[in-house]
């Protein structure tokens, strides 16, 4: 791991944007009974959330990320140190209707089914009931719990409680999403999904804080991180500055007929020691190949379980619901425009290609451009994010 | 608004859905069909009737206030040890709006179970009492089946007799001044005794004022309602009393035999009063023994002030003003400690508030582990010293809510007013359950609810 300066680091356009969590000095050391010091789960940690990103909190288990989320949310109060959520004290009620947040562990009430939590959770933020019954239809379409709306959460596996759960996070079509280890408990399909609909929240110009100890999660959706040990910053970054090996670049192409491939590697031999040369095939990423797989399953068979996601909800991804709200309308038209530096920032799951090498790389050979990852393009709209899941899970659109 | 009312009904959906509704809904059904299958009574209508009224009234409110008090400490404790209440704190409600939303909810639920439960004594009450010869018909709906008012002689001025006679008795003999405590306790004992002893072969007067009421009285038969206690009992346990109501040119007498220690109640024909409303009473001792009329309640008249119906309307809503009080103490304890810790906590303050004579009796007494017989000083000073003011304490709070007793009112077919409704609901609810409340709100508004882990 790259260390980095625990200064704050962010994407140049975020720098500029409004700052949503605000955390300085936060130290929270737990008590016994008798007033006396147990554990000291954070130590004088500072950093700051700005609006549209996507915000890792990474660590081992113990380091201090889940103290941290309730901070936040005002579940536990800091022992030192300040934080700040929309300018507010985490503990300000109205600010909590901007807030929603996935736990660890489902804490859902057992005996309500899927509609009556979603209805409950929307009665919370005062939804009007047509909002609330249309909000609670595309959620349960977008995480596939349709067909078990009338059965009790205590009877749900662990993967349908963590779907029911983000669900009832995104009722509120909150501005800040607190997710903490989202994909803990879901199937492949499922943690899929939820890195879709991270991505889908940020382009709308949410703001999501991702507590998690699975790094591919992080790393395939995350524009910056704190990575926390033993309750203290060890790193903070965007992830391009965390992860990048300026010295070392990627070429990925179809197979080459032999004696073009021998002029390539002389090419770069006379620049290139040989031992600093590498080539291999790559292969296929797991979790690509297990979607597949199960794609051309589920054209065969029947679950009783949960199904894949459909959509992600319309008000989710901005599109009109048939009460929206005057506010909301205001909201979206001054949410900023679809973020083309935080994707750029977000790393895929292979390296990306640096521009001036590629550049000069190209000026022998020119790469393929179909099989050259190429740089994320900015969305120009969410429906293009939305096809790109329904093509993933081949549902219809 | 819409959040509180969002609370209540999760925690009206946990009774159902945990069977609880179900379950408390048949054992009330049960209580009411099956005691008047198991109680002994003396016999009569009448006796049946109160027993019935109290037995299946305090089972109600022994059963619906034990499980309000369970359920309040578990509806709250389990969500905050399960950390259900985490996913609610998160959510844009004030802890004190997800207290009252708990307190909402066992307040409908208990409204409800009591309207069922009280239904069914009351349809039960009728079934029998259509079913009586109709004179016995006749005594129920005069005697118990009634709302009615409550005359008593107005309370004589005893302070102003102590101090008479305690000065009279200092200037007479010299007295340390240590002593003066006792001697206003004996003095006070003394008057008192003159006021409420018959003496044999003597009589004692009752004048009550009938007032305004006279006009609404008219041809009301009215009821005089006795208690007394014997110096020294016979072999029989019955005791000789003549009456004579009335004013003296048209006063009616009665001899009656009556137990000792037991109200005994029997009417006296109507328009006794006189024409400026004054009822005179007067009873003749006819035993060689001093009898004893408490002045609190030894001598009452009772009247006719309305329906059985609404008065047992009025009184089922001061049994669900005590319930309320109970979910506010159960909910209250539950935001500080465990479930079993919490339900434990609330039962011991039940129980202490219905052992608050004897909390009054040590209060009286002005120690808690007695005298020493020997050196005639309290045998623990310093452990009265420290308790005595917190007993006074609590009692002063219990009685503020405590003076409230529908069932014994309900038993005895005395009126339970509207005022008297307000009062309970202002003393019981607003005051001391508003208090309850403060302290659970602010206790949980202040607490860290995510130091609580689930229970796996």
């Amino acid at each position: 791991m790259i260390a980095a300066a625990p200064e704050q680091t962010t994407t140049p356009a975020a720098a500029d944007r409004e700052t949503v969590v605000a955390v300085r000095g936060l130290t929270k050391v737990f008590k016994d009974f008798w007033g006396r010091p147990k554990a000291r789960a954070v130590d004088n940690i500072d950093f700051e959330v700005r609006r549209g990103e996507v915000f890792g909190l990474l660590g081992p288990n113990g380091s201090g990320k889940s103290t941290t989320v309730k901070m936040l949310l005002g579940l536990l109060y800091p022992t030192r140190g300040h934080i700040e959520v929309f300018g507010h004290s985490p503990r300000h009620v109205q600010t909590k209707s901007r807030i929603g947040y996935l736990p660890e562990e489902s804490y859902l009430y057992r005996y309500l089914n899927s509609r009556e939590t979603l209805d409950f959770f929307g009665n919370l933020f005062t939804l009007p009931k047509k909002d609330r019954e249309a909000r609670t239809e595309q959620l349960l379409e977008m995480v596939g719990l349709t067909q078990t709306r009338t059965r009790a959460v205590g009877e749900f596996s662990k993967g349908m409680q963590r779907r029911i759960g983000l669900a009832q996070a995104l009722i509120n079509d909150p501005d800040l999403v607190i997710l903490d280890e989202p994909t803990a408990g879901l199937d492949p399909i499922g943690c899929r999904e939820v890195k879709d609909l991270i991505l889908a929240l940020a382009r709308r110009g949410k703001t999501v804080i991702l507590s998690s100890h699975l790094l591919s999660d992080v790393e395939d959706v995350c524009d910056r991180v704190v990575i926390l040990y033993g309750g203290r910053v060890q790193a903070l970054g965007t992830l391009r500055e965390l992860l990048a090996t300026p010295d070392r670049v990627r070429i990925t192409m179809p197979p080459l007929a032999r004696e073009t491939m021998q002029r390539v590697l002389e090419l770069i031999r006379r620049d290139v020691a040989e031992d600093k040369v590498r080539i291999d095939t790559p292969t296929q990423n797991l979790e690509s190949y297990f979607l597949d797989v199960v794609q051309r399953a589920r054209e065969s068979a029947e679950t009783s379980g949960a199904t894949s996601g459909h959509r992600v909800a319309a008000y989710l991804r901005g599109e009109g619901e048939p009460s929206t709200a005057p506010a909301k309308i205001l909201e979206r038209l001054a949410a900023p425009a679809p973020k083309v530096e935080a994707a750029e920032a977000r790393p895929t799951a292979k390296p990306s290609v640096d521009d001036a090498k590629l550049e000069a790389l190209t000026r022998s050979t020119p790469p393929p451009p179909a099989e050259v990852k190429p740089e994320p393009e900015p969305a120009a709209d969410l429906a293009e994010a939305n096809e790109k899941l329904s093509s993933l899970l081949n549902k219809p659109k | 608004m819409q959040r509180c009312l969002a609370i209540a009904l999760l925690t009206w959906k946990a009774a159902f859905r945990f069977r609880l509704f179900w379950v408390l809904t048949a054992l009330l059904l049960l209580s009411v069909v099956l005691l008047p299958l198991l109680i002994k009574d003396d016999g009569t209508a009448r006796g049946f009737t109160q027993i019935l009224l109290t037995y299946t009234l305090s089972v109600i409110t022994g059963l619906l206030g034990l499980a309000t008090l369970w359920l309040a400490c578990g509806t709250l404790a389990k969500d905050i040890e399960e950390c259900q209440l985490q996913m609610v704190a998160v959510k844009p409600i004030a802890r004190w709006q997800i207290w009252l939303g708990k307190w909402l909810g066992l307040v409908f639920l208990n409204l409800v179970l009591l309207a069922v439960a009280g239904a069914s004594v009351y349809g039960l009450l009728h079934y029998r009492a259509n079913r009586l010869p109709a004179r016995e018909q006749q005594v129920l709906r005069r005697e118990i089946m009634v709302a009615r008012g409550s005359l008593k002689p107005p309370k004589p001025n005893l302070e102003a007799e102590v101090q008479r006679l305690f000065q009279q008795r200092v200037q007479q003999t010299r007295i340390p001044e240590s002593e003066y405590p006792e001697l206003r306790n004996q003095l006070m004992e003394l008057v008192q005794a003159a006021q409420q002893v018959a003496l044999p072969g003597y009589a004692k007067d009752w004048t009550i004022d009938i007032g305004l009421r006279r006009a609404l009285l008219k041809d009301e038969p009215l009821f005089v309602r006795v208690k007394f206690f014997v110096a020294q009992t016979n072999a029989t346990g019955s005791y000789l009393t003549r009456w004579q109501i009335g004013p003296p040119d048209r006063a009616q007498i009665q001899d009656l035999i009556l137990a000792a220690e037991t109200p005994h109640e029997f009417a006296i024909p109507p328009n006794l009063f006189d024409d400026q409303g004054r009822l005179f009473v007067r009873m003749f001792n006819g035993e060689p023994t001093t009898m004893v009329i408490p002045l609190d309640d030894g001598f009452e008249v009772l009247y006719r002030e309305g329906g059985f119906g609404l008065n047992f309307l009025r009184g089922l809503l001061i049994i669900a003003c005590w319930l309320a009080l109970l979910a506010a103490l159960g909910l209250a304890a539950a935001t500080f400690l465990s479930f079993p810790v919490a339900a434990f906590f609330a039962v011991s303050i039940l129980f202490v508030v219905l052992s608050s004579g004897t909390l009054a009796t040590t209060i009286t007494e002005g120690t808690i582990l007695g005298v020493n017989h020997e050196t005639q000083r309290p045998t623990a000073v310093w452990l009265d010293f420290m308790l005595l003011p917190v007993f006074k304490g609590l009692l002063a709070v219990i009685n503020v809510v405590k003076d409230f007793s529908p069932v014994e009112s309900l038993s005895t077919g005395r009126s339970i007013t509207w005022l008297e409704l307000l009062k309970a609901f202002g003393q019981i609810v607003l005051f001391m359950g508003g208090c309850v409340a403060a302290l659970g709100m602010g206790i949980l508004t202040r607490r860290e609810l995510a130091t609580a882990q689930p229970q796996v």
